[in-house]
């Protein structure tokens, strides 16, 4: 909503007719003998070759899945085997153009992929790069299996096809000594020194993270291109149109800086297998007849969409060679829908009772394989006995590396009894890097002379002087907090960028990144659409290619929006890698109240329960910057909640006040707000206020004394301090905003009563809001727990007041009652 | 409602007890507070009052009966209620007690019909102290019996709260008395239950005075009374016929040269305040060189079993102590590794405890050897009887003055007799006495002792 742009109600009211440019169908028509001149003979035999080679290796595949054998080897395994047998050409013909720092990312079925990306960039690698690389790749373990097993030893490129395969086969048979260890898969196996990026069993999941890594290329005037390879019928996925219309957002052309205009450089490849499982996309399950069509739908350029015959390798080649001009163009983006068929099932339990056999054998007959090796003959580019030599090649080196492998002892399993550790190694990176390149920051301003930061030198940075509380307007709040130590890192780290919904301008929903769009230009900063699944897609892809991103959520409730994004693909892609990749992105989470149902969910627990995210909760300023630099500072996935309720706050327990440099609180470690020996009361969020009110009266009324731990994290965390105090007080007292069933705070209590169960004087109680629907403001404090709560839950379950008259039931049977009824 | 009145435990290793004296008789009427029967274990005594206001409605043990503990004694509920056998929820019983009672089992079972559940949760195990995990530790460190607290937290739960009252009020609550004796907070109150805890009768009538005891004409011309034996009177009557009937014991007399360790403990009375020392007797002197002497002498520190015998690789000292209700033993374990002052400070504690007779049955077993000291009462030698099957028993007997020839001069010095017990079937008379000897030599050298 930028002021510059104007809109003039006469032009958007005015009659007409919007038209359409022709989308190409099948333009190609060329053959071979046309093509003859443009590729060398060795070229041509390669393309030949590597069609061969994935065809060998998914029939390996296949044989295994199927038979338990392979070429006479016996082997089983049982992991998924998604393969392409039919959709060579189209895999080839994609990557015959591609270079290094082109990056592709794939679906479920992307053996293929992998194999022709990995050859067309050892084909343009020098055997020094291949050696640096392999031998850098886990300290040389996957090349040390098969290193000196060629027949050329010093034949560089036969050993990194080798190596290639051999990665990729122990990464699908789950060895530690595949290219993520073993824990990435066959949905997931992938190889970034090559241009591999991770392929991913969420259908259409890879839209969002490539056009996130696209986002990278651009922002940081990065080479190459990136392609999301992914099905036909991703395209009834949302989160697959988010990404679309993201990478071409009218911003790109309108707003951004002169070097930075365009949209994205990403390929949004539908490898169009025509069935999406079992569902026919066409004339069954999608509504657009023609893929190729859907370009049109999301910008002026139609995407610059067309149709391409996928079973022609050249036609791929030509197609990709102009979509590729485009992109380097800053025209981005692009849609091709590659035509193509896959000739066995979806998996190996497939039956193929969806489809004829009529349907089947008709694409046999028109395999793109056979088909290329006649054309070859045919133009005599090579002899029988050529192809026999290339055929039979193919099938030494798969044989060769199937049978390293399989073998238990050069290709061994992660060992999880002498390493118990192992995955859990490599479920965070835990590393600081301060900044994620090291060029000069683009900035538009000295950071001093930000408004906002101007400012902040005004505010009084603790919430009691001499006594008395600061005025709100004059106090440093939390959400200053929060700004001070963002935009400390915009004058740092050069790759980090911050983009949601209504962030520029607007300053966020809730006035946090107020004056930040004075010092940074749109590249850095800028609004998202209201695309939260795009939003949390694009900052996986734009940390995983090593840049640092900071996005919002407006509402926690909106997480939903963004579920696989935030659950399957922030979480994850670090210890899928194996370590490989790191994902330094910070998810700003706002926890709404005062807006009802759909506006005012605390779902810290949700995000809590997934492996993988660091999770945080900040209730002061002092905490809310200490936390933000932290998370700033490393190299893990944060999320980072925020409560609406206390933006406005002010530093109540720091009583220095809220340091202007640069200080950082350790994510994972509590902290004791008020110490107390009677009961301890820990809290989560913005709730450590109400445990404060309830100290209070505890003090003042009960003669009790409460020691108020605020949780300040949620992942890691460490009980010490909690157990410290228990062990002094016997007696716990847990609250935070969430929903009580299925709260974090029961897995506190848990652990503490397991931990701690001999000091305990009663059993810790959980107070959380009620398993209801948040009503209006107005009734609020029937739904969130509040000060009378907790000391109406101290009076029934842990020790009786003297005098207490209770207001709230917390008795066993209205416990009993409640659960019983599911609220 | 009706209440089954349970066998209380008064120790973590007791099985059962036995029913001494009934107070009340079925059909009577009790009152909160009122004793009911009178309970005696291995070495103690207790009152059980009721904790209902009610008619007793069956009683299901007699004078005399051993009763498992946690059984139902009897049951006190209106005088009008209905129960039968039939309405009876089953509870966990004592395979010994159906052997022992199989034609009470039927009716101990009973519970009044219109006892019904009306909370699942509190229901399920309201025959249990509620106590938590915290309370509890501390109630065991502190040597506190946690029946007898006063549960405030929820559901009458017993909570740390609850245990620091007992500490800082000093006096030993009751149940019954609990409500009255938390409200009063008085500090006047004294106790008259067991062990000085307090009984609803202390709150109630504060002043008892004592009955005179009428002295009819027959009982002027009676020659005897007749008294009969209580508990801890059988046990010690029992053992110690069994001691001298089943094994082969006799006594060996030695005296030392008190002069060393009458001039440490002189030592240790001057500074003992300011080292923060426990007051270190002569007993606890001997106890500590027996302690390190007994190691050497294998068999002394043994039980004998017939055809085996246990060596013990520590020393467990059994001290015998006097109280009103007879000869009780407190072990103090591992005394060996115990330095004086902790043998000093543990030995006070448990005689205590004997006296008031709060001490844990527990800790009246697993002796090694035994102590056993007159010289209080001026007894110059004696023939202490062995508490089998230990096979060694200590006499310490009273200071006298003895001479002996120094130089050519005839000198006084204090002397005490020791007179070792010990059963020849373990071991003979020379080992015996070499026992006597290296310990009279240690006690002579006492500082030397301490230095090793």
């Amino acid at each position: 909503m930028p002021v510059s742009q104007f809109i003039d109600p006469k032009v958007v009211r005015k009659s007409g007719t919007l038209t359409f440019k022709d989308i190409p169908l099948n333009q190609y028509n060329k053959t071979l003998k046309d093509e003859k001149e443009n590729f060398s003979k060795e070229e041509l035999l390669r393309i030949y070759r590597d069609m061969m080679f994935i065809r060998e290796f998914e029939t390996m595949l296949l044989s295994v899945r199927s038979n338990k054998i392979y070429n006479g080897i016996e082997y089983t395994y049982t992991g998924p085997a998604h393969l392409s047998i039919g959709q060579e050409a189209a895999a080839v013909g994609q990557a015959y153009i591609l270079e290094k720092d082109d990056y592709i990312f794939g679906s479920h079925r992307s053996h293929g992929e992998i194999i022709a990306k990995g050859l067309s960039a050892i084909q343009k690698l020098s055997d020094d790069q291949l050696l640096e690389i392999m031998k850098d790749f886990f300290d040389g373990a996957v090349l040390k299996v098969v290193e000196g097993k060629q027949q050329d030893k010093n034949n560089v490129k036969e050993l990194a096809i080798d190596f290639l395969f051999y990665g990729t086969m122990a990464e699908i048979f789950g060895r530690e000594t595949g290219f993520a260890k073993g824990l990435g898969n066959s949905m997931h196996a992938f190889f970034t020194p090559f241009g591999i990026y991770p392929n991913n069993a969420i259908v259409g999941g890879s839209a969002g993270v490539a056009m996130g890594a696209a986002l990278y290329k651009k922002v940081n005037k990065k080479k190459g291109i990136c392609i999301a390879n992914i099905g036909d019928a991703s395209l009834g996925c949302g989160p697959v149109w988010e990404a679309m219309n993201m990478a071409a957002m009218d911003q790109f052309k309108e707003l951004w800086e002169e070097e930075y205009k365009g949209g994205l450089p990403i390929i949004f490849n539908f490898f169009n297998n025509q069935y999406g499982m079992g569902g026919q996309t066409v004339g069954e399950t999608m509504a657009y007849q023609i893929l190729a069509r859907v370009g049109a739908g999301i910008n002026p350029d139609q995407m610059h969409a067309e149709r391409v015959d996928g079973y022609n390798p050249f036609a791929v080649i030509d197609a990709m060679k102009r979509k590729k001009a485009i992109l380097e163009e800053n025209k981005g983006p692009v849609l091709l829908d590659v035509l193509t068929y896959r000739t066995i099932g979806h998996s190996t339990s497939d039956a193929n009772s969806y489809r004829s056999k009529e349907e089947i054998d008709a694409w046999t007959a028109e395999d793109s394989i056979a088909a290329y090796k006649g054309e070859l003959l045919k133009e005599k580019v090579a002899t029988e006995a050529e192809i026999e030599e290339i055929d039979k090649n193919v099938k030494e080196v798969i044989t060769k590396v199937f049978k390293l492998a399989i073998d238990d002892t050069v290709s061994p399993r992660m060992n999880l009894v002498k390493h118990p550790d192992a995955i859990a190694d490599v479920m965070f990176s835990n590393q600081r890097i301060e900044k994620m390149d090291d060029r000069p920051c683009e900035v538009l301003m000295p950071k001093e002379e930000n408004p906002r930061v101007k400012k902040l030198k005004n505010k009084i940075r603790v919430g009691i002087q001499d006594g008395k509380p600061v005025s709100k307007l004059r106090a440093y709040s939390l959400r200053d907090g929060i700004f001070e130590a963002i935009i400390d890192k915009f004058y740092t780290d050069p790759t980090l960028i911050a983009y949601g919904e209504d962030n520029r301008d607007w300053g966020g929903a809730f006035g946090v990144y107020q004056g930040l769009t004075e010092s940074l230009p749109y590249h850095r900063f800028f609004n998202a659409p209201i695309s939260e699944a795009a939003i949390v897609a694009s900052a996986v892809g734009y940390g995983l290619c090593g840049g640092r991103a900071i996005v919002e959520l407006m509402y926690c409730d909106f997480m939903g929006r963004a579920g696989d994004e935030i659950f399957n693909q922030l979480a994850k892609w670090q210890s899928m890698s194996a370590g490989v990749l790191k994902m330094p992105i910070v998810l700003r989470v706002s926890v709404g109240s005062k807006y009802g149902a759909q506006h005012s969910q605390d779902w810290t627990s949700l995000a809590a329960h997934i492996p993988g995210l660091k999770i945080v909760y900040p209730a002061t300023p002092y905490d809310a910057k200490g936390l933000m630099n932290s998370a700033l500072m490393g190299t893990d996935p944060v999320v980072f909640f925020e409560s609406q309720k206390i933006y406005d706050m002010s530093e109540m327990f720091h009583l220095e006040g809220v340091p202007e440099g640069y200080y950082e609180v350790p994510i994972g470690e509590p902290d004791i707000k008020k110490d107390g020996k009677d009961i301890t009361i820990l809290s989560i969020g913005p709730t450590l206020y109400n445990a404060m009110e309830a100290a209070k009266t505890l003090e003042e009324k009960y003669g009790l004394y409460a020691e108020v731990i605020d949780a300040r994290s949620i992942v890691p965390f460490n009980y010490e301090k909690v157990l410290e105090s228990v062990k002094k007080t016997g007696k716990l007292l847990l609250t935070s905003d969430a929903s009580e069933r299925g709260s974090h705070l029961n897995d506190f209590a848990r652990n503490i009563t397991e931990l701690a169960f001999d000091d305990l004087d009663a059993p810790p109680v959980v107070v959380g809001a009620r398993n209801w629907i948040t009503p209006a403001f107005e009734l609020e404090e029937f739904f969130f727990p509040q000060a009378d709560w907790i000391i109406d839950a101290i009076h029934e379950k842990i020790m009786p007041l003297k005098g207490h008259v209770v207001k709230n039931n917390f008795t066993k049977n209205e416990q009993l009652r409640r659960n019983r009824l599911g609220v | 409602m009706a209440t089954a009145v349970k066998m209380p435990q008064k120790g973590l290793s007791e099985e059962s007890a036995i029913i001494a004296q009934w107070h009340k008789k079925k059909g009577d009427s009790v009152k909160i507070g009122d004793v009911l029967f009178s309970i005696e274990t291995d070495k103690s005594t207790f009152d059980v009052e009721s904790e209902v206001e009610g008619t007793i409605l069956e009683i299901f043990y007699q004078e005399g009966d051993e009763v498992p503990v946690l059984s139902d004694v009897c049951v006190i509920g209106d005088k009008d209620a209905q129960y039968s056998p039939a309405n009876v929820s089953t509870s966990d019983t004592i395979q010994q007690a159906e052997v022992l009672h199989e034609s009470k089992e039927i009716a101990k079972k009973v519970v009044n019909a219109t006892d019904t559940i009306s909370n699942p949760i509190d229901s399920l195990d309201n025959d249990k102290i509620k106590i938590s995990p915290r309370a509890k530790h501390l109630a065991q460190k502190m040597g506190i019996d946690f029946s007898y607290a006063a549960g405030t937290g929820p559901e009458g739960r017993i909570i740390e709260r609850d245990i620091v009252a007992m500490m800082e009020k000093g006096p030993f609550v009751t149940s019954a008395a609990k409500e009255e004796y938390m409200q009063s907070g008085s500090e006047n109150t004294i106790g008259t239950g067991i062990g000085g805890k307090i009984t609803t009768s202390d709150l109630q009538q504060p002043v008892m005075p004592e009955k005179q005891p009428v002295h009819s004409e027959q009982s002027v011309q009676d020659e005897y009374e007749e008294r009969a034996l209580n508990r801890i009177r059988k046990v010690i009557a029992k053992n110690m016929h069994h001691s001298l009937s089943s094994t082969a014991q006799l006594t060996l007399n030695t005296s030392f040269d008190a002069t060393d360790i009458l001039a440490y403990r002189k030592k240790l009375k001057i500074s003992m305040d300011r080292l923060g020392l426990h007051n270190i007797t002569i007993n606890d002197i001997i106890l500590y060189a027996v302690s390190r002497t007994l190691l050497n002498h294998k068999e002394l520190n043994a039980h004998f079993l017939d055809d085996k015998m246990h060596i013990f690789h520590n020393v467990h000292l059994g001290v015998a102590v006097d109280t009103e209700r007879g000869l009780m033993v407190p072990t103090v374990l591992n005394a060996n590794k115990k330095s004086l002052n902790e043998i000093s400070g543990e030995v006070k504690i448990l005689a205590e405890e004997c006296q008031k007779g709060t001490i844990n049955p527990d800790m009246l077993k697993g002796g090694s050897f035994t102590v056993t000291n007159l010289g209080s009462l001026g007894i110059e030698s004696f023939t202490p009887v062995l508490n089998p099957p230990q096979t060694g028993i200590l006499g310490v007997n009273t200071i006298t003055q003895n001479v002996k020839e120094v130089n050519g001069e005839i000198v006084y010095y204090p002397s005490i007799t020791l007179s070792l017990t010990f059963d020849h079937r373990a071991l003979d008379g020379a080992p015996a006495a070499r026992f006597l000897k290296e310990l009279k030599t240690n006690l002579e050298n006492f500082s030397i002792l301490l230095a090793k």
